[in-house]
């Protein structure tokens, strides 16, 4: 008899392996799950909050496993963070103009995934979008509006097709002046993924990792239960849910409009900028997006977002296992609408779980809006 | 087989090296000249233990150019393979550290082994014919000391450096620049501490591996808090202070973490200093608040430092002057006690004010003013790890001074080893009678001169 994932996970988090072959009846639920510790940590990173819960059997070791899970988070950060000079982003920002820098291995493996990503978006998620943000006023949180003319130089200064990788030399070169790389899109999810890498290695079975709110994996189930609960909060209100989704061995990244904005004259902007108009995007209140990765569901978040219905649904034409869910306004104030898309090409990963308001995820048709 | 090219290069290398090796000596300033400099040769090194340590400075290598990792050694499979992940460029692997310096292709290493392992490695890879880098301590046991500088003298034309980061970090070359100009005063006491709320463990599932990952728990491989954690923090009140102690006292104990370690789960330490400066040192994992930093203080001034940040404080001092003042004074607005005495932080500037053009000396201290204004923050262009990396491969292919060299090492393995040994024994424990930088015997107490080739 084939026991279903979630006892698999107690099971084996319980240090119970070899039973797993030999048994034929199943194990009730209670008394494991009580015997589990619940371990819940946080730590500040990339300028937000990542939190981890794990379960298993002995605090002391679930207690290591996430300090290392934090400091290699810490790490990332160090290399990553446009905020500091030491960091290895910071330097390539400073030097790539004038000559092509030697790049760390899994940097560069990223900044050419957030390349190609770029290229399959049409330019929607763009890594060279930081000057753009900082004439909007983004990078020190001075509220601002550009001139014209100012967006039309700025403009200039961004394109990741002006990057140039050299895969051969492990280097990264920019073609035009005042450019910059800035990995806030995506370097969240990546974060998250590491540290599922690392909680998988160490033998967690059940965990969640989330950076603040707008990146989360979802490994395993929580003990007895099948998947983790998620709540989407509303575009208008951040007490409602707008949906409530149950994942296991997935990954759910949000961006919306109102994570950091502005509002001049009774207009809002939001800080995701459409790098063809080079204004922050308008009519759209938030997306999630959900796939197997972390490094995935956040790029893709910001990209669906500016993309809109019609380009979310293009894209996904030709990249499977994915799941996005758009919000929108409509002319009523506080009302929003919401469309959910899947990929045409939709299977699972095995013991993966994706269910949107309690209907499981099955392989179809995009739905119409 | 080497060819014509490789024995060349090899003998290239070794005399831009000797060079900088003589700056190792006590008593030689930097060198003037050099022979033949020649940046455009990349170092091709290998690396000894790649373990947690050991892929943290893999990775900040494989952004430096000047240096080329062409094999790595590690005696367990998943360390190893993690840092030929971590490096890249595919480097051949061995479990064996000696086979590894066999190799002539080898130019330098670079050991970040369990700290028993260190003198070892150290003095083989020296008459290997290696430029060597070490991580801290130097070595473990009070003999080894010696054994290395007789090996380090033996090989004059290699490099020997000791992971000292902070000793390539700009803004603590900055703050001390500050400290021998006058700006603390007489220093008469150093406060450090390394404070954790945490086991210090790394995850182990198989019991079997627990000595082999967790090697600091236990006191045949582990020099315990104070080598892995005080030693830095040691070498900055030497470097502070310009002199090294004259004796110590501590005590410590298992009082928290009772999980079958050996090592103490805190250290509390005093070092007195010639001149009668102190040095206090508290190491803590039961408590994070204090985090890790260092404390100068000087009758005119106190620096609070760490990595990345570093703060000036002037002390509210009398002021007195000789002969007659012309009396000038101003009523008007109350100044606060906030604005007298707000820190100053640290500027990583070391370009002379004089060198510079007018503009730059304008935008210099437009920078300080508004960075006391908590609207500019001025830091270093590089992580100090990655700079005494960087001036490792620099030391050897162009004869830069190096960073942390071996005395600074050696001073810095001392101040650990009798600190341990106090604790252990509850006794104060006494450096041996130290000799002058010309050979003479000098006793326990005199006003030593600071040591020469400051970084």
């Amino acid at each position: 008899m084939r026991l279903s994932p979630a006892w698999t996970g107690i099971l084996r988090a319980l240090g119970l392996g070899l039973l797993l072959s030999s048994l034929t009846v199943p194990v009730y639920p209670q008394a494991q799950a009580a015997d589990l510790i619940r371990y819940e940590a946080s730590h500040p990173a990339m300028g937000t909050v990542f939190t981890v819960v794990a379960y298993g059997a002995d605090r002391d070791y679930l207690a290591e496993v996430v300090d290392e899970v934090f400091d290699e988070i810490d790490g990332l950060d160090a290399q990553m963070s446009n905020y500091q000079p030491t960091s290895e982003i910071s330097r390539i920002n400073r030097e790539a103009a004038r000559e092509p820098v030697l790049v760390e291995p899994r940097l560069f493996q990223l900044i050419q995934d957030s390349v190609r990503t770029g290229a399959e978006t049409g330019g929607a998620f763009d890594i060279t979008v930081g000057p753009l943000m900082k004439a909007w006023g983004f990078f020190r949180g001075q509220d601002r509006l550009p001139a014209p003319f100012e967006i039309a130089v700025t403009l200039k200064r961004i394109g990741y097709q002006h990057l140039q990788l050299n895969a051969a030399d492990r280097t990264i070169r920019f073609e035009r002046p005042g450019m910059e790389i800035d990995l806030g899109g995506i370097a969240k999810g990546y974060a998250v993924d590491q540290a599922v890498e690392i909680l998988r290695s160490r033998g967690i079975q059940s965990a969640l990792v989330s950076s603040g709110t707008s990146t989360l994996y979802a490994l395993g189930s929580p003990p007895g239960e099948r998947g983790w609960r998620v709540s989407l909060r509303s575009p208008y209100d951040a007490k409602k849910a707008a949906d409530v989704v149950l994942l296991q061995d997935f990954s759910l990244s949000t961006s919306g409009n109102y994570e950091k904005f502005f509002r001049i004259g009774g207009k809002l902007y939001c800080h995701i900028m459409d790098p063809h108009t080079g204004r922050p995007v308008e009519n759209m209140l938030a997306t999630a997006v959900l796939a197997a990765r972390a490094t995935e569901t956040d790029a893709l978040s910001t990209a669906f977002f500016v993309m809109g219905v019609a380009g979310s649904r293009k894209y996904m034409a030709t990249h499977p296992n994915l799941v996005g869910i758009l919000y929108r306004p409509t002319a009523a104030t506080g009302v929003f609408k919401r469309v959910v898309l899947r990929s045409p090409s939709y299977t699972l990963p095995p013991d993966a779980l994706v269910e949107i308001k309690g209907q499981r995820m099955a392989p179809s048709p995009a739905a119409k809006p | 087989m080497e060819n014509e090219q490789d024995v060349s290069r090899r003998e290239f290398l070794k005399t831009t090296a000797a060079v900088a090796a003589l700056s190792a000596l006590p008593g030689v300033g930097a060198p003037a000249l050099l022979a033949t400099p020649s940046p455009n040769e990349v170092v091709n090194y290998g690396f000894i233990g790649t373990g947690t340590q050991g892929c943290f400075l893999l990775k900040n290598l494989s952004t430096i150019p000047q240096g080329r990792c062409i094999c790595t050694c590690d005696i367990y499979p998943p360390n190893l393979k993690k840092g030929v992940e971590t490096i890249g460029g595919n480097p051949q692997t061995y479990d064996d550290y000696r086979r590894l310096l066999e190799r002539k292709d080898v130019d330098a290493v670079m050991i970040a082994t369990p700290l028993n392992l260190h003198a070892q490695m150290v003095i083989d890879a020296l008459n290997a014919g290696k430029h060597v880098f070490v991580e801290k301590c130097m070595f473990f046991k009070e003999e080894e000391g010696e054994k290395i500088r007789q090996a380090a003298e033996a090989h004059p034309q290699q490099v020997l450096q000791v992971g000292l980061q902070r000793r390539s970090s700009l803004l603590y070359q900055v703050a001390i620049k500050m400290i021998r100009r006058g700006a603390l005063g007489k220093i008469s006491f150093v406060r450090t501490q390394w404070h954790r709320n945490s086991n210090w463990r790394r995850p182990v599932s198989d019991p079997k591996l627990e000595r082999l990952i967790n090697w600091r728990m236990y006191r045949e491989y582990s020099g315990g808090m104070m080598a892995e954690l005080a030693s830095h923090q040691l070498d900055v009140a030497n470097w502070a202070i310009g002199d090294t102690p004259v004796a110590v006292m501590g005590t410590g104990g298992i009082d928290y973490w009772k999980d079958g370690r050996e090592t103490n789960d805190n250290v509390q330490v005093i070092y007195e200093y010639p001149g009668g400066q102190k040095l206090v040192f508290t190491g803590v994992l039961s408590n994070a608040h204090y985090d890790f930093s260092e404390q100068i203080m000087g009758d005119q001034g106190t620096i609070e430092i760490t990595i990345g940040k570093g703060v000036y404080f002037r002390e509210t001092v009398a002021r007195v002057t000789t002969g007659a003042a012309k009396e000038n004074w101003w009523a008007g607005a109350t100044v606060t006690k906030e604005a007298t005495q707000e820190g100053v932080p640290i500027f990583p500037e070391t370009r002379r004010m004089d060198q510079v053009g007018l503009v730059d000396r304008e935008i210099y201290h437009a920078r300080r003013w508004l960075a006391t204004l908590g609207m500019y923050e001025y830091k270093e262009p590089h992580d100090p790890v990655w700079q005494e990396l960087y001036n490792y491969l620099a030391s050897i292919r162009e004869g830069k001074p190096i960073a942390a060299p071996f005395h600074l090492g050696a001073d810095d393995a001392y101040a650990v080893i009798y600190a341990n040994r106090a604790i252990d024994t509850g006794q104060k424990v006494f450096w041996p009678k130290k000799k002058s930088l010309t050979g003479e015997l000098l006793s326990p107490n005199p006003g030593t001169t600071p040591r020469a080739c400051e970084g």
